[in-house]
């Protein structure tokens, strides 16, 4: 056939089915993300804390080992939910580490080479991209969080028995809903700055100043009116409150109420969706 | 037939100092006006004004329920909120912002080449484009300090006026101004080194923000190594510290000061080093 004969004809190839194509966005991402040897090195290491949570739990429950260095299982920290929201706790900030190094370079440079459109011409909506971009960060802290940590409590149940996970059975549930909790607030926190902040160095160091910074302020404002509520703009501090509210029955002693706590998140939640609502438009109508 | 050779060029005998401080003023007019008015100067203004706000819930506090602290202790007040507040955090990360962003935020702009391509000495480049840094952090964070100073002793009245006037509070000031201005010049030179030493200088930046908070519960021997000691030993109202802090002799002002301008034209000297060599691909960014 002559070239000028040829003309548009619809592609009619096989289709990736419709309620998987934001994972389209995150296998792309993965080879860029690990492109950074730091990266790749620190997100490594983050698994260490998990072999050495992991290493306590069977020694505590070796019989060899407790003989041989002649120590009892109740000279050990006991295995309960104290011991997981340390657990948690601790990755949860290395979750952070990895969500302001990955984050911030999502989707500004879609915005600063013009490239949404590229992807909104085609059957993809602005919530399926979204989402595929918090994928990235959904999987990647996944597995640095709720998995290993459900992984040691399976490994906790094995040793200890079926009885210690009906007397704990609110560990695995805290476990889920703190890691999630704080992956979608991380997440969503990344993305609005990515989004709002042309420059991925400048939206990873703001992420940092809204957790420390702010966190900074709000100790301030307690001290100065000799109050808890300055704690509202101290991310950390809201989500360990509730974390611990998940893992121990209660909320942090002398903090505010956890209602406010998930108050506080909800509406940072809903500005950071708001914010990229703004923002990913595949096209701006100047009047 | 040969090539024509080209005419050799005048062996130098002298140091040109002028056309490098016309140079460095050229970039000064330039880049000032770039750091301070344009859009990334915003997270600056935001940065440094916030510090400002705590202090008027301060007077507004005053103003309303009226119970105020001892002067001194306001003093004290306002020691603790400078040395964790303002130097480890708001200052620390606006140099963090500015600084990194001196040579990576012309390469993620697109822009480094049109410098790179004036007949300008790159060492020369990095001077004026660190000084031009320097001058727009002083104007807006010197700003803020002062008027957070005011802030603190306005609600004293004629008390804190006494405090002004025959008092020491002007020589505090002056100190937390020095103060502010040497850590600008520190962590100014380590962030520019840094800026042009990683693509995503973000994991530095943490790395020595966390050394840097640390600092107070190392031993006196680690503690040396670090800008914050010599900062902090510097500030006219010393700090207490917690229980499980280790109190390191404070460094006196005759080492400090000269110490903190000597790392800073190493590590201003390293990046010149650095620049010599550098190239520029844009399209790995």
């Amino acid at each position: 056939m002559a070239v000028f004969k040829r003309n548009y004809r619809q592609y009619d190839g096989p289709v990736t089915p419709a309620w998987s194509r934001f994972l389209i966005l995150p296998r792309y991402a993965f080879k860029n993300v690990f492109r950074s040897r730091l990266l790749l090195v620190f997100y490594v290491l983050s698994f260490v804390p998990t072999i050495v949570f992991g290493a306590f739990i069977y020694l505590r429950h070796n019989a060899t080992f407790l003989e041989t260095f002649q120590v009892l299982p109740r000279d050990f920290m006991p295995v309960d939910a104290q011991f997981f929201f340390i657990y948690l706790s601790f990755q949860a900030s290395l979750a952070f580490i990895i969500t302001a190094f990955i984050g911030p370079g999502l989707i500004s440079p879609d915005l600063a080479n013009n490239a949404l459109p590229l992807y909104l011409c085609r059957p993809f909506s602005r919530a399926e991209y979204v989402l595929g971009k918090m994928s990235v960060l959904i999987i990647l802290i996944s597995a640095v969080t709720w998995i290993p940590g459900l992984l040691l409590i399976f490994m906790q149940t094995n040793y200890a028995g079926l009885a210690w996970l009906t007397d704990n059975l609110r560990v695995p549930v805290a476990v889920l809903l703190a890691s999630w909790l704080w992956i979608i607030v991380i997440s969503l926190l990344a993305l609005a700055l990515s989004a709002w902040v042309k420059w991925r160095v400048i939206a990873g160091i703001g992420l940092f100043i809204i957790f420390f910074v702010l966190a900074g302020f709000g100790n301030t404002i307690n001290v100065i009116l000799g109050t808890q509520w300055g704690t509202l703009i101290d991310l950390a501090s809201l989500i360990t409150n509730i974390m611990h509210f998940l893992f121990m029955g209660e909320g942090l002693q002398g903090s505010i109420p956890v209602w406010s706590a998930c108050l506080a998140l909800a509406v940072l939640c809903a500005l950071c969706l708001r914010l990229l609502n703004r923002r990913l438009q595949a096209y701006e109508v100047v009047r | 037939m040969s090539a024509p050779s080209l005419p050799a060029a005048p062996p130098q005998t002298e140091v040109p100092w002028s056309l490098w401080k016309s140079q460095v003023s050229g970039l000064l007019r330039l880049e000032v006006k770039k750091y301070l008015l344009s859009k990334r100067a915003l997270l600056l203004y935001f940065l440094a004004f916030l510090p400002i706000f705590p202090f008027l819930i301060w007077n507004l506090r005053a103003m309303l329920v009226g119970d105020l602290p001892d002067i001194a202790q306001a003093s004290m007040f306002y020691a603790g909120m400078f040395q964790t507040l303002m130097l480890h955090l708001v200052i620390f990360f606006a140099c963090v912002i500015t600084f990194t962003n001196l040579f990576r935020g012309e390469v993620l702009e697109h822009s480094l080449h049109y410098y790179f391509l004036c007949p300008v000495r790159r060492e020369v480049l990095v001077v004026g484009k660190y000084i031009a840094g320097q001058f727009a952090s002083w104007i807006i964070f010197l700003i803020c300090v002062v008027i957070s100073f005011c802030l603190v002793y306005f609600p004293y009245g004629g008390q804190g006026l006494d405090y002004f006037t025959s008092g020491p509070a002007i020589g505090h000031l002056l100190a937390y101004m020095g103060v502010t201005v040497l850590a600008f010049l520190g962590y100014g030179a380590v962030f520019l080194f840094t800026g042009l030493l990683f693509r995503n200088p973000i994991i530095p930046a943490i790395v020595i923000w966390i050394w840097e908070g640390i600092n107070a519960f190392l031993p006196a021997m680690l503690q040396k190594i670090s800008v914050s000691h010599y900062l902090i030993s510097l500030c006219p109202v010393p700090l207490s510290g917690g229980p499980i802090r280790v109190i390191a002799d404070p460094a006196p002002a005759w080492l400090s000061v000269p110490g903190l301008l000597l790392v800073t034209l190493a590590v201003l000297f390293l990046a010149s080093l650095k620049i010599r060599h550098m190239e520029i691909s844009y399209g790995g960014e």
